[in-house]
Parts: C-alpha cells; sequence; structure tokens
C-alpha cells in the first residue's frame, strides 16, 4: 500500500496531513476492493459460464423439439395400432373358411 | 554587581527558553504560526479544544501545548457523508459479482424448468410406448393366425394350381375320345 511521508512537512499543516492520510487511506481500501475482486476472477468465471449456457441452449431446444416429435411419433404409432387390432379380428373368420375349404 | 545581575538575569532568561523543538512541537509551532494571530512564544491555548500533552523535559522548561483549532460543527456530518459514500461505492463493486451471480441463477431456473417439461414428455413418451408394446404383444397371436393364414392360403393355391392341370389333362383326353 502506497504510505505517504508522515513525518510532517514543511509548511503543511496537521489538517492536511489528516486529509491527505485520509485520501490515501479510502484510495487503499478501493484498491483492495478491486484487488480482491480482481483476484477473485470471478467476473471471468461467471461470464465464461454464462458464454457456456448460451451455447447449450440451442442444443437444449434441438433435444426439446426432438422430444415433441417422438411424442407425436407415438401417438401416430397408437392409431396404427388400433387400426390393426380393428383389422386383425377378422382374421379368425378367415382361418375358419380356409379350413373348411382345404378339408 | 550590576552586570552580574544582568547576567544572571540573562541566564534566567536561558534556562526558562522553550525546550529544543521536536518534530511534534516543530510542526505544532508552525501549525500555531499559520493559524493563529497570538504572539509567538509559550502561550497558552485561548480555546477550549481539547489539547495534546506535550513532552515534558526537566522541571524548570516551560513547555508549550499545542494549539488547536475548535473541530468544525459539519466536519462530523463531512465524516459520516464521507463514509456512507465510500460504503456506496463498494457495495457497487460488489453489486456488479451479485448481479452476474443473479444471472446465472435465472438462466439455470430457466434452464431447469426447460429440462422439467422435456422430462414430462419423456415420460409420456415412455408410458405409451410401454402401452404400445404391451398391445403389440396382444397382437402376437393374431399375428401368427395370420402367418398360418398365409400358409394356408399357400397350400390353397398349390392345390388350385393341381386341380387347374388335372382339369386341363382331363379335358384333352375328353377331347381324344370325342374324335375317336
Amino acid at each position: 500500500m502506497s504510505s505517504s511521508d508522515s513525518q510532517p512537512r514543511f509548511g503543511q499543516s496537521v489538517k492536511g496531513l489528516l486529509s491527505d492520510k485520509v485520501g490515501s487511506c479510502s484510495g487503499d481500501v478501493i484498491a483492495l476492493t478491486r484487488q480482491v475482486l480482481k483476484g477473485s476472477r470471478s467476473q471471468e468465471l461467471l461470464g465464461q459460464a454464462a458464454r457456456n449456457m448460451v451455447i447449450q441452449e440451442d442444443a437444449i431446444l434441438h433435444s426439446e423439439d426432438s422430444l415433441r416429435k417422438m411424442s407425436i411419433i407415438t401417438t401416430h404409432l397408437q392409431y396404427q395400432q388400433e387400426a390393426i387390432q380393428k383389422n386383425v379380428e377378422h382374421s379368425k373368420n378367415l382361418q375358419d373358411q380356409l379350413r373348411h375349404l382345404l378339408k | 554587581m550590576a552586570a552580574m545581575g544582568e547576567k544572571a538575569a540573562a541566564m534566567d532568561s536561558i534556562s526558562r527558553a522553550p525546550a529544543p523543538p521536536s518534530a511534534l512541537n516543530l510542526a505544532t509551532d508552525t501549525a500555531v504560526r499559520g493559524e493563529n494571530t497570538c504572539p509567538e512564544g509559550a502561550t497558552e491555548p485561548t480555546t477550549t479544544a481539547p489539547k495534546k500533552p506535550s513532552n515534558n523535559n526537566d522541571g524548570g522548561v516551560e513547555t508549550a501545548e499545542e494549539a488547536t483549532e475548535p473541530a468544525e460543527q459539519d466536519i462530523n456530518e463531512l465524516c459520516k457523508d464521507m463514509f456512507e459514500k465510500m460504503a456506496i461505492f463498494l457495495q457497487g463493486e460488489l453489486t456488479a459479482t451479485c448481479e452476474d451471480y443473479k444471472l446465472l441463477e435465472n438462466m439455470n431456473k430457466l434452464t431447469s424448468l426447460k429440462y422439467m417439461e422435456m422430462k414430462d414428455i419423456s415420460v409420456n413418451i415412455s408410458r405409451n410406448l410401454q402401452d404400445l408394446n404391451q398391445k403389440y404383444a396382444s397382437l402376437q397371436p393374431y399375428l401368427d393366425q395370420i402367418n398360418h393364414i398365409e400358409e394356408q392360403v399357400t397350400a390353397l393355391e398349390q392345390a388350385a394350381y393341381k386341380l387347374d392341370t388335372y382339369s386341363k389333362k382331363l379335358e384333352a383326353k375328353f377331347k381324344k375320345l370325342e374324335k375317336r
């Protein structure tokens, strides 16, 4: 930390020295705060995290889109299965008729 | 004798002279000279401000006390103002990081909501697919019947071909017999 000359200078009043000291102390506190913030690298890390999140957002939206399409396809498969179920019930009669024919 | 008396007075005045100025006293003296309009010398403070104790030398030596000005009435206000503004500044410096954290927190919350929606969708899909698998499993006997039907139809087709061949042979024999 910077320290001004504490020895009284010629022609400088105590009041002036005091105000200088207060000013230098406040400057030191500000510099210390900034150094602590800079040393923690929180700004860089948080910024990098935000950037990565933005990059991931595209993949997340794509995944959601794919899931919705899959749910639509599943619904269509259900419809098709119901249609198959309905038509397959005729196969029993068909089988009986064929059995008679082949006797 | 008079000369002796004068010399003694001079010696007394010398003995009563103020102590050799230290650093503090020099500063205080200059402060006194710069600020007070009082005459120089060993003066006592004329105000009621708190005084600094001076360095006491050996007895018999006069020491001067610092003449301080009374504190300004608004100095407390100024100090308070200074510290408040310092606090606001420091809070502002730290608020930037807090806002970054809040931003990340909001982004994380939105992403978690998105993932919860996706989880619901995928749970629905999984349930529907399980039902579909069960229904397709229940359709298996029918599919076996269809296979059986196909085999029967193939056998029927073979029989139809044989019948067709036999009937053509029969027709040819009949025509031969008719010609005779």
